[in-house]
């Protein structure tokens, strides 16, 4: 099992609710209206007056195998316009119940 | 989930609620009535109480005064005037704006109760009269008759007015200078004293004839029969062979001592329209009812009714109140029209997409529904004020849908989905959209609590606004984002778009302009000195221009009609007044086009009835009502056709006094009014003529000074029979007795009535005239003794000549004369200033007291509300803008552009030539609001882009680039809008005019100066880095992380 983080703008919502769906991952845990900065590009997502751009969280769980799709249709999403803000990371998971 | 993500994701719930309002706003739309103004009970009520016989200075000590007493106690009393007149006397109470009128009638009555007892017993109770807009008569015709004149009044009674009355609506139909039929006997006194008669008897015995009688039952065989005395007079010819009396054996006919004349009613009251006999009919709604649907309605009627008509009977409009309502709304309604396209326009040429422009637009029709709903439920009409209302509204409604549709364009180009970048777009703009809304708000609330008359006028102005406005806002977060949702489309713009399209035309165009604007910014914050020195004398330049613009009180709508009053020597008899009005007539036929009819009234009929508190009047007295051609048809204004009217009566010898005024005095409780008062107060009423006489006559030399006049009428001659009361009571006589008897044989004996066809005509029995025509034949009367013997009036009473005043006002329980000015061409200022001066060279007598009022004293008031209401208003921006910035000297950054509006408004009304008045002045209170939002959008984009660290120059730089085109576009929406309003030529337009005028002056100017002066005095208080240093403060306690080593 991976564990997959894809912090998104949540602009993008829609499309990473759809990502997920077409893998057919099931099991995932969504976070709206998290604050956050890129650490090298983009612009602060803050929900403030200043940084009204605000993200969202979806933290999933799956199978090796789906990991490399995913992320591949993470960078597209980022593709279709970089400023707007996507990303996703990758851990191991060591136990489950 | 908030409201607009909601409504992106529910459409259909969303346009259905919108499509819902829309229905609910048309039906309100169509059950709303049109007028001319919101209805307005009038906060007048006056005290009406008729002593018959009494003189002028009689009602004021028994009457007037007394009365005067008890109701000045009454509460929410604002003032009190009186005029006491022959027979009358009439008290004017104006009660505070908003006093129940019901209550303050109830308190009137109880107080008068009081002393009804005091007042003299030949007195009639005093009459409480209430006055309501919707009491003046909304159409005048003028009937005109050859043939029929003598029968006119039974025709109209039956054929018109009684239809007319049965139209829905119609409040009453009445006739004015009406021919009434009324039988004469006219007696001659010598015949009749010779065969030992008097005029007492004649009448007993008509009375005594005149009669039908039941007078029991007969019972014959098996029937009842009842008995009826049948004496009633079938035709006035019998009259003339009826026997009054005996002498000496034989019967004596009525015929043998008088002649009996079936005729027309004298009249001292002489109707002409066009210079023909005729007379008028005017029609009165109901409170509340559609004004122009009554009078088509009336029209439609009439004409089905005119066909049964007598040939030679013609009927013409003198005056339709519909006409000039529904010109001006026709007139709003096409400014409205106009302003929607000029704003659709804008919109169009600024972002240069039809779908983007079509879901801006849409919150046109939107907000402006809400306003129908919010008058129908409160039971308003479309009148000049709400569909002005609308049109100020329009070209601020689409600005909140302009900054929340720019936002998800900038999304959607950015490649998010069209859906979400809707929803998320309208996150980041929402608040700032609600805040802007509240600024506006916070300018036209407050309008809603003026009282007063000006009340009436800017508490629907500030409460349709407002409700426009948060209805637009509300549309914009909700409306927008969905329609955004699901009709926009990425369209890239085309770098090499060929000229003919926007992409390659106006939207270089505008880059250009930015980069420009850009540039000039660059360089006026880099010489902020120069800046601010220009800023400073163009501010002080443009004020002192407001010396040379003029100033009024309210702006003299053209209702293409005007009115006169027309002077000859006092006591002139009628018949000659009536040759100076047909010459007067003529003149003006021939040398003014412009008039269309013409209608007088010359003379006064029934002294001292319920008419007269109208008109002041007497056989010497001619009033004219001149209708006008439409506004477009001539090039002359309504003034300018007074003041020619004005040139053809001043050189009439003839004439002792004339005046002519375009509005009417009842008009809104005298709204329309614009003189000049000076009120005289003093007790000696010679003393106060010679001041009045003074200082009209130096007025007179005033320039712009027309129409002077004084309120006191001249002294008028009239033969007082003062009794010998020793000789009185030796001949068994009193002073009652005596004078009834000398109005019988004068004015005439109401004997009795002759009935046919269900109506009644007076028969009256008097001197024939020629005994009545001098002062021997006064002297001469005779007056019968108890005892039976003929006594001459002469030898118990003194005939004689004397002159008394017709009217004594009074103010304040002051006895007070009125000299009152009506400006032309110049404004109420500058001559309320050359009055004083005049005043200051007068020596006043002990006792008398000078004041200038009138329409100077209301523009003084008004104009101090407004003051008020410029620094509530102020305040209220502040206070919203102080929170949104959570800071105390952004706002006053931002309104650094205020007096720049005002400026602005000096400058655009010293172009246009327009005064300065109380819809001007609204005009720059309403700026406010507007222009703040500009420098709200501006600075709050500055503050966003130093908040992101860029250093204080560039900011300004990139926020002036960034904000230019919203604000030119919001700008010129609201430029645009106003645009008609201050240029339309049609009927009413004088009235808005000056708002529209200084609006568009106001904010041209201030939006310039907010895109320069703004950033400028940016930079200058915001100098130092000061989120910087304030940050830094703040943390102060966690200095130790710099000894962290990394």
């Amino acid at each position: 099992m991976k564990a997959v983080m894809i912090i998104y703008n949540l602009a993008l919502t829609e499309k990473v609710e759809y990502t997920l769906e077409h893998f057919g991952i099931r099991g995932y845990t969504q976070w709206d209206n998290v604050e956050g900065t890129g650490s090298k590009t983009g612009v602060p997502h803050l929900g403030t007056h200043t940084w009204p751009e605000i993200n969202g969280v979806v933290l999933t769980f799956v199978e090796p195998e789906k990991v490399a799709p995913l992320l591949e249709a993470v960078r597209r999403i980022d593709a279709i316009n970089e400023e707007v803000g996507i990303r996703a990371f990758v851990w191991a998971i060591e136990q489950t119940v | 989930m908030s409201i607009y993500s909601s409504a992106v994701k529910k459409p259909v719930t969303t346009i259905l609620i919108f499509v819902i309002t829309m229905v609910m706003g048309l039906y309100s739309l169509t059950q709303l009535s049109v007028d001319l103004y919101p209805e307005i009970e009038l906060p007048f009520l006056s005290v009406y109480t008729s002593y018959q016989g009494a003189s002028a200075s009689d009602i004021e000590t028994n009457i007037t005064r007394p009365i005067e007493d008890v109701l000045s106690s009454v509460t929410g009393l604002k003032e009190m005037t009186s005029t006491s007149s022959d027979n009358v006397s009439v008290i004017f109470l104006q009660f505070e704006y908003e006093t129940n009128l019901d209550e303050a009638s109830n308190d009137i009555r109880s107080n008068l109760s009081f002393i009804e007892n005091f007042l003299p017993e030949d007195a009639e109770d005093p009459n409480i009269l209430k006055f309501n807009s919707a009491m003046m008569p909304i159409v005048f015709y003028a009937i005109t008759a050859d043939e029929s004149y003598q029968g006119l009044e039974k025709i109209l009674d039956e054929k018109v007015v009684n239809p007319l009355n049965r139209i829905e609506g119609v409040g009453s139909v009445s006739l004015s200078g009406v021919p009434g039929r009324e039988i004469y006997v006219d007696v001659d006194p010598r015949r009749m004293e010779a065969y030992n008669l008097t005029i007492e008897q004649i009448g007993n015995v008509l009375r005594a004839e005149n009669i039908n009688m039941p007078s029991g039952f007969l019972e014959m065989g098996a029937t009842d029969y009842p008995i009826r005395v049948q004496g009633e007079f079938q035709e006035s010819d019998i009259i003339k062979d009826i026997v009054v009396g005996n002498y000496a054996g034989n019967d004596i006919l009525l015929s043998d001592v008088a002649v009996v004349s079936d005729t027309i009613r004298e009249s001292r009251l002489i109707s002409k329209i066009n210079g023909e006999r005729g007379m008028g009919l005017f029609i009165q709604k109901m409170s509340g009812a559609n004004t122009v649907q009554v009078c088509r309605d009336a029209e439609k009627e009439l004409e089905k009714l005119a066909k049964d008509l007598p040939q030679d009977v013609k009927i013409e409009k003198l005056f339709d109140s519909a006409e000039f309502i529904s010109g001006s709304i026709n007139n709003l309604t096409e400014t409205l029209m106009y302003a929607g396209i000029f704003v659709i326009l804008v919109v169009l040429f600024f972002l240069g997409r039809w779908r983007a422009t079509f879901i801006i637009i849409l919150t046109i029709p939107i907000s402006l529904v809400f306003a129908f709903i919010y008058l129908f439920i409160t039971g308003n009409s479309i009148n000049i004020i709400s569909l002005s209302s609308l049109s100020i509204a329009i070209g601020m409604v689409v600005d909140d849908a302009i900054v929340v549709l720019e936002n998800i364009t900038k999304h959607i180009e950015r490649g998010s989905s069209p859906r979400e970048a809707a929803i998320y777009a309208t996150n980041e703009v929402w608040l700032a959209v609600i805040i802007t809304t509240l600024t506006v708000v916070a300018v036209f609330f407050p309008l809603t609590f003026v009282t007063g008359l000006t009340g009436v006028m800017f508490s629907q102005l500030g409460m349709i606004v407002s409700i426009t406005i948060v209805v637009s806002t509300f549309a914009a977060i909700t409306l927008t984002p969905t329609l955004a949702a699901r009709l926009l489309k990425l369209s890239p713009l085309k770098k090499d778009a060929p000229l003919y399209t926007w992409d390659g035309s106006v939207h270089k165009f505008l880059d250009w302009m930015d980069g420009f604007y850009v540039k000039s910014l660059n360089w006026a914050i880099h010489h902020k000195r120069i800046i601010i020195a220009i800023a400073v004398i163009v501010f002080a330049g443009s004020m002192s221009l407001l010396k040379y613009v003029g100033k009024e009180f309210m702006p003299v709508a053209d209702e293409s009609r005007c009115t006169a009053t027309v002077e000859l020597q006092t006591g002139t008899r009628v018949d000659n007044t009536v040759i100076v009005a047909d010459r007067i007539d003529s003149l003006v036929m021939a040398t003014v086009p412009e008039v269309k009819l013409i209608s007088t009234n010359t003379g006064n009929d029934d002294s001292g009835g319920f008419a007269s508190i109208f008109s002041q009047g007497g056989t010497h007295v001619i009033q004219y009502t001149f209708s006008l051609v439409p506004v477009s048809e001539r090039s002359r204004g309504v003034e300018e056709v007074a003041e020619s009217i004005r040139q053809i009566m001043a050189p009439m010898p003839e004439i002792v006094n004339y005046s002519v005024s375009t509005t009417d005095d009842m008009n809104m409780g005298g709204m329309g009014g614009n003189t000049v008062n000076l009120e005289v107060y003093g007790y000696d009423i010679t003393q106060t003529n010679l001041v009045a006489e003074e200082m009209a006559s130096r007025i007179k030399n005033i320039e712009g000074a027309k129409d002077i006049q004084i309120s006191r009428k001249r002294s008028k001659p009239e033969l007082q029979v003062v009794f010998d009361h020793k000789k009185l009571m030796m001949h068994g006589l009193t002073t009652a007795q005596a004078s009834a008897m000398i109005k019988n044989r004068v004015d005439g004996l109401t004997a009795t009535r002759l009935r046919q066809a269900g109506d009644e005509y007076d028969v009256v029995v008097r001197y024939k005239e020629s005994a009545r025509n001098s002062i021997t034949e006064i002297e001469n009367l005779g007056i019968v003794t108890p005892a039976g013997q003929v006594i001459r009036l002469g030898e118990i009473a003194d005939v004689r000549e004397a002159w008394t005043p017709p009217n004594i006002e009074r103010k304040r329980k002051e006895r007070i004369v009125t000299v009152s000015v009506t400006p032309y061409k110049r404004s109420l200022n500058l001559i309320v200033a050359d009055i004083q001066k005049e005043l200051d060279q007068v020596s006043l007598p002990s006792g008398v007291m000078v004041e200038i009022s009138g329409a100077f004293e209301d523009m003084t008031e008004s104009f101090m509300d407004i003051g008020l209401l410029l620094v509530v208003s102020l305040l209220l921006v502040y206070l919203v803008m102080a929170s949104q910035f959570e800071s105390l000297k952004m706002p006053v950054i931002i309104m650094l552009s205020i007096p720049f509006a005002f400026s602005g408004v000096a400058i655009a009304l010293f172009i246009s030539g327009e005064s300065l008045n109380l819809i001007a002045g609204i005009g720059a209170v309403m700026l406010i609001g507007i222009v703040v939002k500009n420098a709200i959008v501006l600075v709050d984009f500055i503050n966003l882009t130093r908040d992101r660290s860029v250093e204080l120059y560039e900011a300004v730089l990139i926020s002036g680039r960034s904000r230019l085109r919203p604000v030119l576009m919001t700008s010129l929406t609201t430029i645009l809008a106003m645009l008609p309003l201050a240029v339309n030529p049609g009927e009413g337009s004088e009235l808005w005019r000056p708002m529209g005028i200084a609006v568009i002056g106001g904010l041209v100017f201030s939006t310039m100066v907010t895109m320069i002066l703004v950033p400028v005095g940016y930079v200058l208080i915001a100098r130092r880095g000061e989120r910087d240093k304030k940050h830094k403060e703040a943390f102060r306690d966690m200095k130790f992380l710099d000894d962290i080593k990394e």
